[in-house]
């Protein structure tokens, strides 16, 4: 265990999802009203996490190879929708956009805490808890 | 921890175009009786920051509405022609009301998502304390 931190890896990779994906909530919200504006995503962690620990799949030979993403070789590509596009060409639903934002929030907020309780863990097993 | 900053920054672009879209609004509103006024309108257009690739807001130039003004009939004012007509203002009061709470709607939306942004930095900054 002590040799190689899986869950804070896995936390921090967690959190840098929420972080990124969040960025993109933010500006799909900015640009609600832009037109021609289409929106971006990300896969759900859940989504990047399995596929990531299939064997054989693509992996990034550069850090800024897939997309310019920073997780471990998982597949951060941004994707765009055009789903329900407005007379103005701009595809951005805010309704849809505030529940992804809360989705993230709770993500975000799953990861801090794991990070924390896996951080408390090590502490007390130090013997300094 | 820059995916937040640049969440920031894309949520405070937008909220000062909305909030710009919003002063245009007010002024046709209050120019909506001034003879010979034509309503001003703003559009939205996405700036690219070459740095860290968000797609900020901005509002671009600021157009005249060139359709034509509004003729009033009242032959004892002192811009009226021989036929006791005068130009008013071309401003709609319906659209510039929908237009106006359209943007109200934006910015609170951007406002919401630049406090959770907040939150969120804040609540990672809480880990490094104990």
């Amino acid at each position: 265990m002590f040799t190689e931190l899986n869950v804070f890896k896995l936390a921090n990779a967690m959190a840098t999802h929420a972080g990124t994906r969040q960025a993109l909530v933010s500006q799909n919200i900015a640009n609600a009203d832009t037109p021609g504006y289409h929106a971006r995503d990300i896969k759900p962690f859940s989504e990047v996490f399995a596929e990531d620990s299939q064997p054989g799949d693509m992996r990034a030979s550069r850090r800024d190879h897939l997309n310019g993403a920073s997780g471990q070789g998982m597949d951060w590509a941004v994707s765009e929708s055009d789903v329900g596009t407005d007379p103005n060409n701009n595809s951005v639903s805010i309704e849809h956009e505030i529940m992804k934002g809360v989705e993230v929030k709770r993500q975000h907020d799953k990861a801090l805490a794991i990070y924390k309780s896996s951080m408390n863990v090590l502490r007390t097993s130090l013997g300094r808890g | 921890m820059s995916d937040f900053s640049n969440a920031l920054s894309v949520s405070a672009s937008a909220l000062k175009a909305q909030a710009t879209r919003l002063r245009h609004v007010s002024e046709n509103i209050s120019n909506a009786d001034t003879p010979g006024y034509r309503r001003k309108t703003v559009s939205f257009q996405s700036v690219r920051d070459m740095d860290t690739n968000v797609e900020n807001v901005d509002v671009g130039r600021v157009h005249l509405d060139r359709s034509d003004l509004d003729k009033v009939y009242d032959p004892s004012h002192p811009l009226a022609d021989t036929s006791g007509h005068y130009e008013g203002s071309n401003v709609d009061l319906m659209i510039e009301i929908a237009d106006a709470r359209e943007a109200q709607r934006s910015y609170e939306a951007n406002l919401k998502m630049f406090d959770q942004t907040r939150q969120m930095s804040a609540s990672l900054m809480e880990l490094l304390r104990r």
